[in-house]
């Protein structure tokens, strides 16, 4: 017997997931991903490297600024260009902001109504009407920085090789660090909303991030550093995204990842150590809980980077390459975890691309999850409860499916 | 009067931009009620609908049932983006059929893939808006007049123009940077030149687009190879 979950809900893109029974007990999980390919892989052969991070953006909308930059950074390496620090400072900034939207989306809009019992946001607005608009504030200013930075709040084409087309003014920067200060206290309340939900869901075993908090030239694969060729991925009959282990195990991607292997501070910091406990233990629920705190850590961030910013002054400019060949890896914590854009280029073009995107790199993780709960619930609920309750989890992963259906080696 | 967003394969950005609205979400709200949002909602239903928002490709089997579901279902649809429109980056692809035999090999995945199509291709729409990602603003005035019952208008000239009015300077003809600008549908309000850099022709191609005039001006920074490539980014022109 098959139990069949619906097209997955207040998710980003279209998937499903089916629970095979035998003789009474639950035997497999299947993530099914349907969204149809979309060939960037395929669409970046041939094409001048400037404007490739412009189509990458289009991967997904949610976190475009993420593959524009793991894209012009992939881009950079291989051409041997390197960026003044206020342009990385900038890069740095643009990424959070895209963690605040990300975020905020996520954890009000579309994580928020399973804990009050909610099919949506919506209707929640009469009872719990603040904290969705505190939520769509936090949101905001987390576009307002994408548009500064990206060009505009989706697709912006703003980010290119070497720097940026325009840049920020001064006073620009200190409105958004102002802004983004006085936002910290809404983010807080959000923190302890997430910290009630009971554990659900696999236990991470290896969390990977990049190095340094948002990229980096290696990667943290659990216990050990390497390179993204170190995984091993599969393809599925039942799935349009591949599966990536390491060592034979399913590795997670994602604020819960990076709260695991890396250091934070200031306010955030302090409530890490408030809900250490529940972060520690693992489970993938808390992934929610993790990007709440992230939250916060990100509205702190924004308010240092765009004070200092606009104390220090930007230098306008870009960088051109110095050769036109060469090969390089980008990698970028997207919000929901690491992304790569890996590229190689001959005379100024791409002749050969590859991008694995966080929900990629979850889809073994997430099948783990669904088959874990399932056996401890299955015979206990009623059958739309299970469902139900299995949706949740997979919801705690934050899947953007769009970007998990196109990973190719060429 | 009754509303619904269906999502066919995409970056999702269509969806979310009616998100970004942010407090004029809740405009909408006085006239509409949504009873169809999968990125927002987990309620389902079955109803007619008075306006139907559609996205994306049809990419898939699953897409083309989606959209057939969606036209029997909606009084007035639209499509939203310039996927929906122009079938936008995957539908631009050459060959999908050996593109996909590259990236899974001979996997043959969990439904019937279709070569990328604008919806446009495969039922009749009553309006279209363009844009990756539309301009919200547009798609707002658009359900507002729908909800006073007035047939809202599409916007008939090229990105210059509007460039011209904010007195942007020509990127094309003062910096010799690469613009699609000249004929490339405006509603955008010209945001790549307000960058200071080239149009990127999100929109599709603008009414009586003069294309090899402007493929002249390319040619002299650009190989012609490359110019066809960026006209057919957006849509097969």
């Amino acid at each position: 017997m098959i139990i069949e979950l619906d097209e997955f809900t207040r998710v980003e893109g279209i998937g499903k997931a089916e629970i095979v029974i035998e003789d009474g007990t639950v035997k497999e999980a299947r993530v099914k991903i349907l969204e149809g390919p979309r060939f960037f892989e395929v669409l970046t052969l041939g094409r001048s490297y400037w404007d490739v991070p412009d189509l990458e953006a289009r991967i997904c909308a949610i976190c475009y600024i993420s593959h524009s930059i793991a894209s012009v950074r992939a881009i950079e390496n291989a051409l041997g260009i390197e960026v003044p620090s206020t342009v990385e400072k900038l890069r740095e900034l643009a990424l959070w902001g895209e963690i605040i939207e990300s975020h905020a989306l996520h954890l009000y809009l579309l994580a928020l109504p399973d804990v009050f019992g909610y099919p949506d946001a919506i209707s929640m607005v009469s009872r719990h009407g603040e904290l969705i608009k505190e939520g769509l504030t936090i949101k905001a200013l987390g576009n307002t920085i994408r548009e500064l930075l990206g060009g505009r709040e989706i697709h912006g084409i703003n980010i290119k090789p070497g720097g940026f087309g325009r840049y920020p003014r001064e006073e620009e920067l200190e409105g958004i660090a102002r802004h983004a200060r006085s936002l910290v206290r809404f983010a807080r309340r959000i923190v302890g909303v997430f910290a009630s939900q009971d554990p659900r869901g696999a236990k991470v075993d290896i969390p990977m991030a990049t190095e340094d908090y948002l990229w980096g030239s290696e990667l943290i694969i659990g216990e050990d550093k390497g390179q993204y060729t170190e995984l091993d991925e599969v393809p599925v009959s039942y799935s349009f995204a591949k599966h990536t282990y390491y060592k034979g195990k399913p590795i997670f991607v994602g604020a819960l990842a990076r709260l695991l292997l890396k250091d934070i501070h200031g306010e955030a910091e302090r409530l890490l150590k408030t809900y250490k406990e529940k972060i520690e233990s693992k489970y993938v629920i808390y992934n929610n809980l993790a990007q709440a705190i992230e939250l916060v850590y990100a509205l702190e961030r924004v308010a240092e980077l765009g004070e200092e910013l606009a104390s220090e002054g930007v230098e306008e400019g870009l960088v051109e390459p110095e050769e036109k060949s060469g090969e390089g890896i980008g990698y970028v914590e997207a919000p929901r975890g690491v992304l790569v854009h890996h590229y190689r280029i001959e005379d100024g073009r791409v002749v050969w691309s590859n991008t694995i995107t966080p929900t990629a790199f979850n889809q073994g993780i997430m099948e783990l999850s669904l088959l874990e709960d399932a056996r401890k619930m299955y015979g206990l609920l009623p059958e739309d409860s299970l469902k139900r309750k299995l949706e949740e989890v997979v919801r705690a992963f934050d899947p953007c499916i769009s970007c998990s259906v196109h990973f190719v080696k060429l | 009067m009754k509303l619904a967003i269906f999502e066919l394969t995409d970056c999702g950005g269509c969806a979310l931009n009616v998100l970004f609205l942010y407090d004029r979400l809740f405009d909408i709200l006085e006239f509409y009620e949504i009873v169809e949002f999968h990125m927002a909602s987990s309620s389902r239903s079955k109803e007619k609908v008075d306006v139907a928002l559609v996205t994306g490709t049809v990419s898939t089997q699953r897409d083309l049932e989606v959209l057939r579901e969606a036209r029997n279902r909606s009084e007035y649809l639209i499509a939203l983006g310039t996927c929906a429109t122009h079938g936008s980056v995957q539908g631009s692809v050459e060959n999908a059929k050996e593109a996909f035999r590259r990236i899974y090999g001979h996997v043959k995945g969990p439904t019937k893939v279709l070569e990328p199509r604008p919806i446009t291709e495969y039922v009749p729409v009553d309006f279209a808006i363009p844009g990756c990602p539309y301009n919200k603003e547009e798609m707002f005035q658009v359900l507002m007049n729908l909800a006073r019952g007035v047939e809202p208008v599409a916007k008939d000239y090229p990105v210059c123009l509007e460039c011209k009015l904010n007195e942007y300077e020509c990127v094309l003809l003062k910096k010799g940077i690469p613009c699609l600008g000249p004929v490339t549908a405006g509603g955008c309000n010209a945001q790549c030149p307000a960058l200071g850099l080239g149009c990127i022709g999100c929109r599709g191609p603008s009414m009586d687009a003069n294309v090899p005039g402007l493929v002249e001006v390319l040619k002299e920074i650009l190989p012609e190879e490359e110019i066809a490539r960026k006209l057919r980014t957006f849509t097969r022109w």
